[in-house]
């Protein structure tokens, strides 16, 4: 664990060197907040129901453009060759860029703090709900991190790991919006794919349910074991994957 | 303290490297000699545990490449031929990141940071980022990460590329001084480097071995043919022998 602290705390630095990082944070913080507020005084209810029914889309568009560098930048320049030689398994490594990635998702989501003080300025707002829906969103949040790792790890080219990330997100988003099942089950209706899809596959029915302040076991094993396969792969592409 | 025994390595249909033998003792430097594309990054990628050979064994310090990959990674110092560096990084914060990375604490990094900057002559760059140093000081950079630890075994591959005649020099120097103890293999395609550095040869061409010796002796060879060194060393990769000399 301290060596991917190591490899956190490098892979940390090297992002907030960049100034790609600010911007990233900057157009989400806006675009969210924008979009939450928007909604938020055309409803006049007190929650970040809003939020959350855009925060899928944005994470899967904003994460992917985090995730890109974090293999396909040491694969591009080699560095890899230089970090997997050195005494620790793929796997420390993996998760160590995995807990830089997860600091800068904790920012993105905090560019949200200004809602939550404004909720409990203008009355009583059901805070367990609003933290039961950010809990969700760093779950869902780290899941697509792991993919777009795996999707960077796949590459040495960083827009190529973005496209790839990006359609892998919004396909784990969309299939849970109801206009893409009904397509989907209206194209072959005996097999009921879009069904299928949204029940077993979509990361959205997860994120609504702790959205709306219902947690479940499994929503958190979703996220938390499909988070950990999807490291354990980019490891093992990472081992194999040698020249 | 570096075993090579019939390691063979193949990509797809392609023979990198073919049943190659050799051992590199504690105490010596031994230059890995061949033309471009012989195989000579491929055995040391696989010595430094970066890929995996296809058969063969390869020990490090006793421990097998394949099957206590981290015992050998924490006894050597591997600078690959292309030097990966990261760019972004001050040279000090990356040499501390491979100290770290390498399990030293924090008495024992200070101690090995403060000797590898003084034995590379990095005092110049400490404070600089990697990608405004020089090529030299990049590669000499790389070196220093390579020796933070204080590694048993070195391998070096190509380490004077870009490097001025005054460093090579100094590397040279640089060389004998870390040899005691520690079993040292550098490649290179220039014979005057290697001749200058080394104990012992090993010529590899088309991926395979074609020559064990010693420089004294592949001397001797030569002035009792009536002919140069640099000859009698192309001639061994001009023709494709059919045996290993050990």
């Amino acid at each position: 664990m301290s060596r991917s602290l190591v490899v956190a705390r490098r892979e940390l630095g090297a992002t907030f060197d960049s100034a790609v990082a600010y911007v990233q944070i900057a157009g989400f913080g806006v675009l969210a907040n924008a979009l939450f507020v928007n909604e938020f005084f055309l409803a006049g209810r007190l929650d970040l129901d809003a939020y959350f029914r855009v925060l899928p889309l944005l994470l899967a568009v904003f994460l992917p453009a985090a995730s890109m560098r974090l293999w396909a930048e040491e694969r591009k320049h080699r560095t890899v060759e230089f970090l997997l030689t050195l005494p620790i398994r793929s796997g420390t490594a993996v998760l160590g860029k995995f807990l830089a990635s997860l600091a800068l998702l904790g920012v993105l989501l905090a560019t949200a703090l200004p809602l939550v003080v404004m909720l409990v300025v203008l009355g009583d707002p059901d805070l367990a709900r609003v933290a039961s829906g950010f809990v969700g969103a760093f779950l869902g949040g780290a899941f697509l991190l792991a993919l777009g790792g795996l999707c960077s790890a796949l590459t040495r080219d960083q827009v190529v790991a973005f496209v790839l990330a990006t359609v892998a997100s919004l396909f784990l988003v969309l299939t849970g919006r109801e206009e893409v099942v009904g397509v989907l089950d209206g194209l072959a209706p005996d097999l009921g794919v879009g069904t299928f899809l949204l029940e077993r596959v979509s990361i959205l029915p997860h994120l609504e349910r702790f959205a709306a302040g219902r947690p479940g076991l499994d929503g958190v094993l979703y996220f938390v074991l499909g988070s950990a396969v999807l490291l354990w792969a980019t490891g093992r592409f990472l081992d194999d994957d040698r020249d | 303290m570096i075993d090579v025994t019939g390691f063979t390595k193949k990509y797809g249909k392609d023979l990198a490297v073919q049943d190659f033998t050799a051992r590199v003792a504690p105490g010596e430097i031994v230059g890995f000699l061949g033309p471009n594309g012989a195989g000579k990054s491929t055995l040391l990628k696989a010595i430094a545990t970066w890929i995996t050979p296809t058969s063969g064994t390869i020990r490090v310090d006793g421990n097998d490449v394949v099957d206590a990959p981290l015992a050998v990674r924490r006894v050597l110092g591997y600078l690959p031929e292309h030097n990966p560096l990261y760019e972004g990084m001050n040279v000090r914060a990356f040499l501390e990141f491979a100290g770290r990375m390498r399990g030293l604490d924090r008495a024992r990094l200070a101690e090995r940071l403060d000797w590898c900057v003084r034995a590379c002559s990095l005092e110049d760059v400490l404070r600089k980022r990697v990608h405004q140093c020089s090529k030299g000081f990049r590669q000499r950079i790389g070196l220093a990460a390579s020796l933070i630890h204080d590694p048993r075994a070195i391998l070096l591959d190509e380490p004077t590329h870009g490097l001025d005649p005054v460093q090579v020099a100094a590397f040279r120097d640089f060389l004998q001084e870390l040899r005691e103890g520690r079993s040292i293999l550098f490649s290179s395609h220039v014979l005057a480097e290697v001749e200058a550095i080394c104990d012992r040869v090993l010529v590899i061409h088309r991926g395979r071995l074609v020559r064990d010796a010693r420089i004294a002796d592949l001397r001797d060879e030569a002035r009792d043919a009536g002919t140069t060194l640099e000859k009698l060393v192309l001639s061994f990769v001009r023709s494709t022998p059919h045996e290993v000399t050990a």
